[in-house]
Order: structure tokens, then C-alpha cells, then sequence
């Protein structure tokens, strides 16, 4: 079997699983979780093979399958693996089987629909990174919207109705835009080459007048600001977060949340570079009051889920930070931190799913000094809190750290031309890793330091099941945090080639003007420097 | 030419004069005979089978010249709207157990398939009429209601309306150019002479109120709740498929220009907005499908912006997919007791705990009409819109994606009582009594709509290169 013929089968698994699911009796709960975890599981373990397989020094897609699909508008059928998806769908199909296995006690209520859900929102998102033509991006991108829908809409909590009509409201606005940017620009590379096409790869080698550029990437960025979300696009994400069940929460904040920054990395900055000069200064800016605004919405939330919730957006508004820098360090250091929050947040999520179903509240003023009720959770607690803070030898250090040392380096060369404000946003930057600090100690301090008390008695210490769950995203964690530079290496020539098509486009200017378009580093230089 | 080729370009049509003329004469020889839905569905069934096959094998005919022409578009037209048509009839077969229901949707069948063919206003003004006439019957036929009656009567007499305006424009086109064929609308289209704009206004009027285009819209509603099902069906998907049909054969390959696009965006963006907004507050299902089809006409009418050879394509796979899934929505609505009953929104809330399939089947149709990937209805929008684009209007087709928006609330409130609500409890144990399985013609009818809907889904690119463009 070809690795390409495995990359299909990977992103097929979950809808063969879900077809397979109508098949097993309603009663036997027990074995519609047995397939929906089997199937996770091997879809974990194909992804990767793939991931060894996949050869760092090779520009471009590996594993490509390319078919067409409707001819006459040049939409075809292609997927493939490149330095700029590989790491996401590595942590799309780790988080896969752990949101199965996180669920098991959880849900309830009509089992096989959430797990036919479970599976299609992995079939779909897995799509939405791999797919490397605009139709189908945007088909899977959308299609996403639907199993989402229903699993905060059926499993969720109290207002549950409400929060995922928000969200499929909220994201569907930015979708129908995007929509006719897609169509639109599909037509302009048509009429600018005479070829119609809607791969990846044609769309970057078509360079747009600026004005077109500005409303398209505007409509891109839209959508993309939204499901990120960026402040002031973010009012939709706590009230999904809070209602969704522990599984649609942890999906969400792993993996749904990164497809924003994902567009941008992939397609909306790369697709219009003279808009995304234009529009940088803005960007930069909405990332730091995102990072800002989050962490301090974070600081004073009184529900465990909220405070996540927020510091998700804080710690989203670095990875946007670190791909407009378009420094190189910077760039690896987005593509890091999406994966590190993705650990993090997703581990975080079911740590409070579990303490949720335990004791029926989220409210943090009914908890403290679990450290002493709950010792083994506590631990993974404080673990996966240091994390989120980016203490050194964790994932959240080196994804913060590149950058923000990234945010410098581009700064500081704008500030050697005169202007200021790149350096002064790179510094308030920073007074968010302080705000991180702070709310997530909070959190943990009052959670499991303190006089004990738990709303709910008698409670147990994690099972084993939720101690494999929890290992696992640990495992994770530390691994990233002390061996970066694997995942670096397989990063580094997709974050050279955006930074190559940053710098094309009608308007691009010298090296001086232009931050990214420095000489490259020698390769390995990276790799080096990271703690 | 040759009798025989003559009968091949008809063909569909004889096949389905042939059923009328037997399900006439059974109803006068054998009295209650029980073969009026046998005859019909093999009737349609293969005079359907003859298009497709004459579509594929590409031949085209003019057998009365000036008057009527077949090519393998007009066939894969017929196609489309003959096999809409069968799922109709297995839906009614419960409701309508013979009686005057089957000559009457055959012969409506027969207008449609002279209206795809029309070269001349006369062969239009005859398909339009034989197409909406025993529309009007079969809208009082099941007659279960007071409102059936009043709905019926205002759908004829509008209807009736709009037969008169098409007249006056034809009257006034005639005027200007001598000649009654086809082509003298789109010789108007271009023309700055106020007679001909005049009629070419007055005949677009009269197609926007067939297809329920707002300011024209009133009777749709009352009409489509009035109606029993498989007469909802029918008028949703193949009825507004034959007034779009008629409005291709009348632009042809003409250009849409200035003022009159602005005519030709702006009406039809009305009919968004407002179809779309108002069903927001529609508590039956079937007023529900009727404001979402008054949506549906204006993105139909949008795609004539687009220019001429892709329009075909355009406004046949949009009818395709729009027609598939109205009528797998009301397919699968469950039966009950009574009809105002079957029609209460409510009664779907926690559907899916009490008939998944039904539930699914319902969401599919919804997400689908609602133009969510990878639904057909994705496609359709997506080819409407693309071609929208292509010709020179981004900002229209900005306007109508933003108008598509607001009807995504509606669809996905469905959705939610499918799937998130309790059954109302008051009313569950008589919501369960008086709710019944779907019958087996009923599922089978949902299959033959589901089947062709995944194809379409898996393999749009060969639907639409079968579509010429």
C-alpha cells in the first residue's frame, strides 16, 4: 500500500466507522465505543507512520493524491502532507482516540449519533487541512459547521441551544463571505492565466491588483478571525465553550480553534501578499489586544470553563502574532504553539469534564485544596497549568518563546527604520505571558491549594482510563517541550516557502522594506537555538 | 421528415399521452379501478427514461418547426422534471387512492414538457397553461380544509393574472417584432424601444409571480399549506421547475443588460430576503417550504445574470437538487392523524428519538436546501453564484450569498427540534398515537430522492458536464 493510498485511508477511517456504527444494536453502548476508539486509534497510528515517513527536506506536498473532481471548473480531488498541515493532523488524530476515550462515562444519551458526530467532525477536519484545493477546502471547512452543531446542541449544557446556534451563526457569516471570495478569486486566477483551477498551488502563483487583494483577503480574514477567534470576532467562543460537552470543548479548543490560524497560514496571508503588508499593523495589533483582552477576561471569571475559554483566545492571538511577524522563528513558533494549545487547552478541557462529572458544578469558588482530596488529578492539573504558562521543558515554552523572540527580530528591524509601534506591540506581548501567569495560578491555586472542600462527596481520584487520557496529552507536552526539534525540521521549509510567498506581489520592496525578505538562515541554525 | 423521427422527438410526450388516455378510459369503463397509480408511475417512469436516453444519445429534432424543438438539452430537461416526478406519485399513492388525481398531474406533466420544448409563444402560452391548470384541481382536491378552497381560488385567480399579463407582453412583443416565435423576447432584451421593453417587463412579470418571486409571492404560501403533500411536491419542486424552464427557453443565449439586470438581481434578492426572513416565523412546515422556495426562485432568477450557454446548466442542476430535497423533506414527514396536524412544525421536535431515519432524512434535506457542503444544494448555489460572478456582478452576488445567509437560521432551527428538543409533553402520547411510520412507497420515495441526491454529492462534476454549458 502506498503512503498516499494511507494518507486516504487515514482520512477515511471516520466515515467508514460511522457508516459501520448504524450496524452495531443500540443497547450495546459499550461496543459503539469499542469501534469508535478502534477506529481513532488506528487512525492515530497510521497518521504516525506518516509522520515518520515524512521527509523534512522535501519542499512541497508528500503523499499527494490528486484526482479530478469536477473538470470543468478545475476543482479536483487533492490531498497531501506538507510542512504546514503535518503537525495539525498529527494532532488532530492524537486528540482523536482521547476525546473517544474521554467520553466513555460522559455521554449518555444517545451514543451512536454522538459518535457518528465525533467521527465526521474528525473526517472533516482532517479534510480541512489536508484538502490542497480551494473547492475542497472550503467544502470540508463548512461541512465541519454540522457535526459541531449537534454535538454542543444535543450534548451540551443548560443554554446549549443557544451557544451552538451563536456558534454556526457566528462562523457561517464568515464562511458565506469567504464563499464568494473563494468564487471570486477562482474567476480572477481564471481570467489573469486563462487556466481554471482551484488548486493551492495555481492560486499562489497569481498575483491580484492590490485593491482586489485588500476586499479579498478582508472576506478571508473574516472567516478565519472568526473561528480563531481574534478579538472583537470572539463573542461567540466562551458560550460554545461553556456548553459544549467535555468531547465537543476539547475538539474545539484542540483543533477547531487552529483552522482559523490555519487559513491564515495557509491561504490568507500567502494567497494576497501586498494586502497582507497593508493590513499587518492591524493584524499585529488586534493579535496583542487579543492576547491582552483575553488574558485579562481570563483573570476574572468565576466558572473553570470560562477561564480556559479565554485563555484561549489569549494564547491564539501569539500564534497570529508570530505568523505577521513573517519571521522565520516566529513562524515555527505559530506552528508549535497551535499544537502546544491544542495539547494543553484539550488536556485542560477534560481535566475540568472530569471534575464536572464528578461534582455538577464548574462554579471555582465551589472547589479547594483538591490537592489533598484529589492528589493524582492535582498532579495533572498543576502539570498541564505550567504548560499553559510556558515554564521551560513544556510545549507551551518553545511555542511562546520562538514567538515572541520572532515578534522581536521583525520588530526590532522595523524599529531600525522608524517605526515604533511593532516594537511596543512585541512588548505588550510579553506583559501577556505575565497575565498567563497569573490567571492560570489563580485558577490552580484556588482549585488545589487551600482549606479542602469539594461541593460534592464523596468524590474519586481519577480511574484509569482518565489517568491513560491524561498521560497520554502529558506524554505530549513534555515530549514537544524537550524535543522540538523534530517537529521544527518538518516545519521549517513550509515556514521558508510562506515566507517566500509572503514576499512576492505586485508591491514587494527590497529587503530593506521588507522584514521576510532577509537572507534564510542556514538550516539547522533553527533547530540549534531552540531550548 | 419521417414519422418515426418525429415519434423518437417526442417521444416522452407520446409515452405520456399514451398513460392520460388510458388512466382516462379506465376511469370511464372500469369504474373504482385500482390501476390509476400503476399506469401513471409506469407512465412517467418511462417516458423519464425515454429523455434520459435520448439525451445521452444527443440527438435533436425540430418536428414542428418554429413551434416546438428537441436537443439534448430540452431531453435532459425533461429528464430532470419527469424524474422529480416520480417520487410525487409514490407519495400520493397513499393519499389519493385513484380518482382524478393521476390524469391531472400526467396531462400538468405533458405542459411541462411542451414548455421545455417552446420555440413560440403560442407552444408556451399552452405548456404554461396545461402545466398550472390541473395545479389549480389538485390544490382544492384534498379537500381536508376551509382554507383549501380560498387558497386554490387565490392561486388560480393570480395565476390567471399572470396568464393575462404574459398575454399583454406577448401582445406587445408581437406588435413590435410580427413574429410570434421565441427569439422576438430576446431581440426585445437588447432593444431600447419602450413597447418592446414594456413587453419583455410584462412577461417577466408574469413568470415572477408563477415562480413566486416577491413582489408576486402572497399565493405561495397559502397555496403550498392549502395543498395535501404530494400536491406541496409537486408545485415546489416541478411546477416552479417548469416556469424556470420556460424563462430559459424565453432568454436563450441573450445577454441580460442594463436596466434590466437591475430588474432581473434586485426582485430576485427581494425574494431572498424576504422568503428567507419570513420563514423564520412560519410554525407549519409547508408555509416553511413555501417562503424557503420564494428564496430559491430569486437564487433560480439570479443565475440569469449569468451569461447565456451557462445558464442551462446552471438552472437545471439548481432544480435538481432544490426539487430533490423538497421533496425528501415532505417524503419523510411522518404521517398523522389528521393534516393540519402532519403539518405542525412542533411535531418534528425530538423526531429523532421516535424515527431516526425520518429525522435524518429530513436534516439531509435541510442542510441541503440550506446550501451546507457537501450537500447538492452546495453545488447548485456554487454554480448560480460562480456564474453570477463570471459575468461581471460580484456585489449582486455578494448581496445574495449575504441573502442565502439569512435563511440558514430556519433550516438549522428544524435541525434543532429534530434533534435537540423533547417531544412536547403534553401532546406526546397523542403525537405518538396519531404518528404513524412513513408507508414503504413513502421510504421508497426518500431513496429515489436520497440516491441521486449522493450522487450528485460524490460525482458533481459529471452531473454537470451531462448538463452541456
Amino acid at each position: 500500500m502506498s503512503d498516499a493510498t494511507v494518507l486516504n485511508l487515514v482520512l477515511y477511517l471516520p466515515v467508514l466507522g460511522a457508516l459501520a456504527l448504524p450496524a452495531i444494536p443500540v443497547r450495546r453502548e459499550d461496543l459503539t465505543r469499542a469501534l469508535a476508539l478502534a477506529v481513532m486509534g488506528l487512525q492515530f497510528l497510521l497518521t504516525a507512520y506518516l509522520y515518520a515517513r515524512f521527509d523534512p527536506a522535501v519542499a512541497g506536498l508528500q503523499f499527494e493524491t490528486r484526482l479530478p473532481w469536477i473538470p470543468s471548473w478545475g476543482v479536483s480531488y487533492q490531498i497531501g502532507l506538507d510542512g504546514f498541515n503535518v503537525l495539525l493532523v498529527l494532532l488532530t488524530a492524537f486528540l482523536g482516540p482521547l476525546v473517544v476515550a474521554g467520553a466513555f462515562t460522559a455521554i449518555r444519551k444517545d451514543v451512536k449519533l454522538f459518535h457518528a458526530m465525533v467521527l465526521l467532525l474528525q473526517f472533516t477536519m482532517l479534510g480541512t487541512f489536508l484538502a490542497q484545493d480551494l473547492f475542497l477546502f472550503y467544502l470540508f471547512w463548512e461541512a465541519m459547521l454540522i457535526p459541531m452543531f449537534l454535538i454542543i446542541g444535543v450534548w451540551g449544557g443548560e443554554r446549549r441551544v443557544y451557544a451552538t446556534v451563536k456558534f454556526v451563526l457566528y462562523t457561517a457569516f464568515g464562511s458565506i463571505l469567504m464563499l464568494g471570495a473563494v468564487i471570486y478569486l477562482a474567476y480572477a486566477a481564471h481570467a489573469g492565466s486563462g487556466v481554471s483551477s482551484f488548486a493551492f498551488a495555481d492560486l499562489y502563483r497569481t498575483t491580484l491588483p492590490v485593491p482586489a487583494q485588500t476586499v479579498l483577503l478582508a472576506a478571508f480574514a473574516l472567516s478565519f478571525a472568526i473561528k480563531v477567534p481574534m478579538v472583537p470576532f470572539h463573542t461567540w467562543l466562551p458560550d460554545a465553550h461553556v456548553e459544549a460537552p467535555t468531547a465537543g470543548s476539547v475538539i474545539l479548543a484542540g483543533v477547531l480553534l487552529k483552522m482559523g490560524t490555519y487559513g491564515f497560514l495557509k491561504l490568507g496571508f500567502p494567497l494576497f501578499p501586498d494586502a497582507t503588508r497593508l493590513f499587518t499593523p492591524a493584524i499585529m495589533t488586534l493579535s496583542v489586544v487579543s492576547i491582552l483582552y483575553g488574558a485579562g477576561l481570563a483573570l476574572v471569571q468565576t466558572d473553570i470553563k470560562r477561564v480556559i475559554a479565554y485563555s484561549s483566545i489569549s494564547h491564539l492571538g501569539y500564534v497570529m502574532l508570530g505568523l505577521v511577524s513573517a519571521d522565520l522563528l516566529g513562524i515555527q513558533g505559530a506552528i508549535l504553539q497551535m499544537v502546544s494549545h491544542g495539547l494543553t487547552a484539550g488536556g485542560l478541557f477534560l481535566l475540568v469534564g472530569m471534575i464536572y462529572e464528578r461534582c455538577h458544578t464548574r462554579e471555582l469558588a465551589a472547589y479547594g485544596g483538591l490537592a489533598r482530596i484529589l492528589p493524582v488529578y492535582s498532579v495533572f492539573f498543576m502539570i498541564l497549568t505550567l504548560a499553559a504558562i510556558g515554564l521551560p521543558t513544556t510545549s507551551g515554552f518553545t511555542g511562546e518563546f520562538l514567538v515572541l523572540l520572532g515578534a522581536f527580530s521583525a520588530a526590532w528591524q522595523q524599529y531600525e527604520l522608524g517605526a515604533v509601534q511593532p516594537l511596543a506591540l512585541s512588548g505588550a506581548a510579553v506583559l501577556g505571558v505575565v497575565l498567563g501567569a497569573l490567571y492560570m495560578l489563580r485558577l490552580a491555586g484556588r482549585l488545589l491549594f487551600g482549606e479542602a472542600r469539594v461541593p460534592h462527596q464523596p468524590v474519586v481520584d481519577l480511574a484509569l482510563r482518565e489517568k491513560l487520557v491524561l498521560g497520554a496529552i502529558v506524554a505530549g507536552v513534555f515530549a514537544l517541550g524537550l524535543y522540538p526539534q523534530e517537529p521544527l525540521r518538518k516545519s521549517e521549509l513550509a515556514a521558508r516557502q510562506y515566507q517566500e510567498l509572503l514576499a512576492r506581489g505586485v508591491g514587494a520592496g527590497g529587503p530593506a522594506r521588507a522584514p521576510e525578505a532577509r537572507p534564510p538562515r542556514p538550516a539547522g541554525q533553527t533547530a540549534g537555538k531552540t531550548p | 421528415m419521417s414519422a418515426e423521427t418525429v415519434l423518437t422527438a417526442l417521444l416522452p410526450e407520446v409515452l405520456l399521452l399514451a398513460g392520460l388516455l388510458l388512466l382516462i378510459g379506465l376511469e370511464i369503463a372500469v369504474p373504482r379501478h385500482r390501476g390509476a397509480f400503476a399506469v401513471s408511475l409506469l407512465a412517467v417512469a418511462a417516458a423519464a427514461a425515454a429523455a434520459a436516453w435520448l439525451s445521452a444519445g444527443g440527438s435533436s429534432a425540430a418536428p414542428f418547426p418554429g413551434h416546438y424543438s428537441v436537443g439534448p438539452d430540452t431531453f435532459a430537461a425533461k429528464a430532470v422534471v419527469l424524474a422529480l416526478a416520480v417520487p410525487v406519485l409514490l407519495l400520493a399513492r397513499g393519499e389519493f387512492p385513484g380518482g382524478p388525481f393521476y390524469p391531472l398531474l400526467v396531462s400538468s406533466l405533458l405542459g411541462v414538457c411542451l414548455v421545455v420544448s417552446a420555440d413560440s409563444f403560442l407552444t408556451l402560452f399552452l405548456g404554461v397553461e396545461l402545466m398550472s391548470i390541473p395545479v389549480y384541481v389538485l390544490v382544492v382536491l384534498a379537500f381536508q380544509r376551509e382554507e383549501s378552497a380560498e387558497a386554490a381560488l387565490k392561486y388560480l385567480v393570480l395565476s390567471g393574472t399572470a396568464s393575462a399579463t404574459f398575454l399583454l407582453g406577448v401582445s406587445l412583443l408581437y406588435g413590435g417584432s410580427g413574429s410570434l416565435a421565441l427569439s422576438a423576447f430576446s431581440t426585445a432584451l437588447g432593444s431600447r424601444d419602450v413597447l418592446a421593453t414594456a413587453g419583455v417587463v410584462l412577461v417577466l412579470s408574469a413568470f415572477f409571480l408563477k415562480a413566486a418571486v416577491v413582489p408576486f409571492h402572497t399565493w405561495a404560501p397559502d397555496a403550498y399549506e392549502a395543498a395535501s403533500v404530494p400536491v406541496t411536491a409537486y408545485m415546489a419542486a416541478v411546477v416552479k421547475a417548469g416556469v424556470l424552464f420556460a424563462v430559459l427557453r424565453l432568454f436563450a443565449l441573450a445577454p441580460a443588460e442594463r436596466p434590466l439586470v437591475d430588474l432581473l438581481a434586485l426582485l430576485p434578492l427581494a425574494s431572498m430576503v424576504w422568503g428567507n426572513l419570513a420563514a423564520m416565523r412560519q410554525d407549519g412546515l409547508r408555509r416553511l417550504i413555501a417562503y424557503s422556495s420564494i428564496a430559491h426562485a430569486g437564487y433560480l432568477f439570479y443565475a440569469f445574470l449569468g451569461d447565456g450557454p451557462g445558464r442551462f446548466q446552471a438552472v437545471t442542476f439548481y432544480l435538481l437538487a432544490y426539487g430533490l430535497m423538497n421533496v425528501l423533506v415532505l417524503a419523510a414527514l411522518p404521517p398523522a392523524g389528521d393534516d393540519v396536524a402532519r403539518d405542525r412544525l412542533e411535531r418534528l421536535k425530538g423526531l429523532f428519538q421516535r424515527q431516526p431515519y425520518a429525522a435524518w432524512m429530513i436534516a439531509v434535506a435541510m442542510l441541503s436546501l440550506a446550501g451546507i457542503p457537501p450537500f447538492p444544494g452546495f453545488v447548485a448555489k456554487f454554480l448560480v453564484f460562480k456564474n453570477v460572478v463570471a459575468a461581471g456582478y460580484p456585489v449582486y452576488a455578494v448581496l445574495g450569498l449575504v441573502g442565502s445567509y439569512l435563511g440558514l437560521y430556519f433550516y438549522l432551527r428544524v435541525i434543532q427540534y429534530l434533534f435537540m428538543a423533547p417531544p412536547p409533553p403534553a401532546e406526546e402520547a397523542s403525537a405518538a398515537e396519531g404518528e404513524g411510520a412513513p408507508s414503504r412507497l413513502a421510504l421508497a420515495a426518500t431513496v429515489l430522492c436520497l440516491l441521486p441526491a449522493i450522487l450528485i454529492a460524490l460525482f458533481p462534476g459529471w452531473v454537470i458536464d451531462r448538463l452541456g454549458g
